[in-house]
């Protein structure tokens, strides 16, 4: 598997290489990918982009706990009280119904450049679809587990732990999936609108400085940095199938 | 042992209220074994419900002669309700995992059960790959782990073929005689009522209500020298009649 992604990998990479000497592409339209590599070396050594790239992860993984927490919780909340989901559903889709690109401006206006306003932004993101796949998982439950709580006579804590959560997993992590995407791009979103520190920032650098190799180097290393985040999700699934099941 | 005490309920909707229940007593004593037959929409699983706790009924008492028991009832569902991600071990083991068994002392009722439902050699598998009729072994041994002195059964066998069913009703007989629980079954069938029950109450339908008892005065064991009996084959002929005119 591992092996076969590699062999694909190094054809396009090959096939990039070839496009570009090929067709004489000048570099400010199209680097090859030796000077884009070089660009990430120079990069690693001069500009911290190890720290850029923790800052980055950073916004990620922080909204995206931020978020998946509070989804979560909402939606055991809502299963519970169907009243309180007729309540804020208005406000919910509002939020979620407005493009985020919209949002994060505001987010900056009131938080600042720093890391806040990306965690909110990727929190908020995040929060719709963990939301609605867990508050899914419950609600279309084999209906009789319910019964079977009640005869037991489960402690409210006792049925989320052994028959909610375990029963609603794997629709939680197909949520998750997609929050994971959603997450990425709003990180980069509102670093590309203010920030003076993480990847997008320096790639909305290279950009002003028409630096076209440092801007594909950068959306590489961000789809690098989302595969690496799918990773680490399907981890974290295989851990609480274990753990909570 | 189960009293209860002019119960009835009413369900409301939005088509307005549907009786599912009018109000009857009737007394259980300890280790009887009481079939509970009746067409559909006689009330007879919402009856077994409401002793579970698991619906209130609208007047009424049940009184449970189990003394504060924090799970006085083990409950078998139609359906088995085996939690999927479970073994079978460990779907038998779950009651006394959430009572705070020490693990120890679990496994060892865990083995006892496995062996009391035969169901040896299938402790590390998962509900997906049994049979129908082993589901409902596992869900009786669930139902004893914590050992309950009331087990409530609402159609259990329903969804097993014929001579799958034939079995599990012997064995249901055998371990009702080893455990001396008392038990309510729910049932479609007239046989079974009558073949396993020490009384059997019959229920009609709309408004569901209690119709009538009989007292069944067959041998115990019983066996398939029962089922040849005339006076099983007198009983089931009467309860056939019975359901049958109140179908038409």
């Amino acid at each position: 598997m591992l092996k076969r992604s590699l062999i694909g990998l190094i054809g396009i990479v090959a096939l990039w290489s070839a496009a570009v000497h090929l067709f004489n592409v000048p570099a400010y339209l199209l680097p090859g990918p030796l000077d884009v590599a070089e660009r990430i070396v120079f990069l690693f050594q001069r500009a911290n982009l190890l720290w850029h790239i923790y800052v980055t992860l950073t916004e990620i993984l922080g909204g995206f706990l931020l978020g998946g927490l509070v989804g979560v919780a909402s939606a055991i909340a809502f299963s519970r009280s169907p009243l309180l989901l007729r309540l804020t559903t208005p406000l919910i889709l509002l939020l979620q119904t407005t493009p985020k690109i919209a949002i994060a401006p505001l987010l900056l206006l009131w938080l600042g450049l720093g890391a806040a306003p990306k965690i909110v932004l990727v929190a908020i993101v995040t929060f719709f679809p963990v939301m609605t796949a867990m508050l899914s998982g419950i609600t279309y439950m084999n209906k009789s587990y319910a019964d079977l709580a009640g005869v037991l006579r489960l402690s409210a804590w006792q049925r989320f732990r052994h028959i909610e959560l375990p029963a609603s997993l794997p629709t939680l992590f197909a949520g998750a999936t997609v929050a994971t995407t959603l997450a990425m791009t709003a990180a980069v979103i509102g670093e590309l609108m203010g920030a003076n520190k993480g990847v997008g920032f320096l790639l909305a650098n290279g950009q002003e400085n028409a630096d076209t190799a440092t801007v594909i180097g950068m959306v590489i290393l961000l789809s690098f940095l989302g595969w690496a985040f799918f990773a680490l999700l399907d981890y974290g699934r295989r851990r609480m199938e274990d753990r909570f099941r | 042992m189960i009293t209860i005490e002019q119960i009835a309920k009413k369900f409301s909707g939005k088509s307005g209220e549907v009786i599912a229940l009018e109000p009857f007593s009737q007394e259980i004593a300890e280790g009887e074994l009481v079939s509970i037959i009746g067409p559909s929409g006689c009330g007879k699983s919402t009856l077994l419900r409401i002793i579970a706790g698991l619906e209130t009924p609208t007047s009424g008492k049940i009184v449970l002669g189990t003394s504060g028991l924090k799970r006085p009832v083990g409950f078998v569902f139609q359906d088995a309700v085996l939690l999927p991600w479970k073994t079978v071990a460990e779907n038998i083991r779950f009651p006394l995992d959430t009572s705070g068994v020490p693990r120890s002392q679990g496994d060892q009722k865990v083995k006892e059960l496995i062996q009391l439902v035969g169901l040896a050699g299938f402790e590390n598998s998962l509900p997906k790959q049994l049979s129908g009729g082993m589901k409902q072994r596992a869900a009786i041994a669930r139902a004893l782990a914590d050992d309950p002195p009331i087990l409530l059964m609402d159609e259990p066998f329903s969804a097993v073929d014929l001579l799958t069913r034939e079995t599990l009703n012997d064995e249901l007989s055998r371990i009702w005689r080893k455990t001396g629980k008392t038990i309510l079954l729910v049932t479609h069938s007239v046989e079974e009522a009558a073949y396993l029950g020490t009384r059997v109450m019959v229920m009609s339908p709309r408004p569901g209500r209690l119709r009538k008892t009989f007292d069944v005065d067959l041998p115990s064991p019983r066996g398939e020298e029962t089922k040849r009996s005339p006076e099983f084959l007198d009983l089931v002929a009467e309860l056939r009649t019975m359901m049958r005119e109140m179908t038409q």
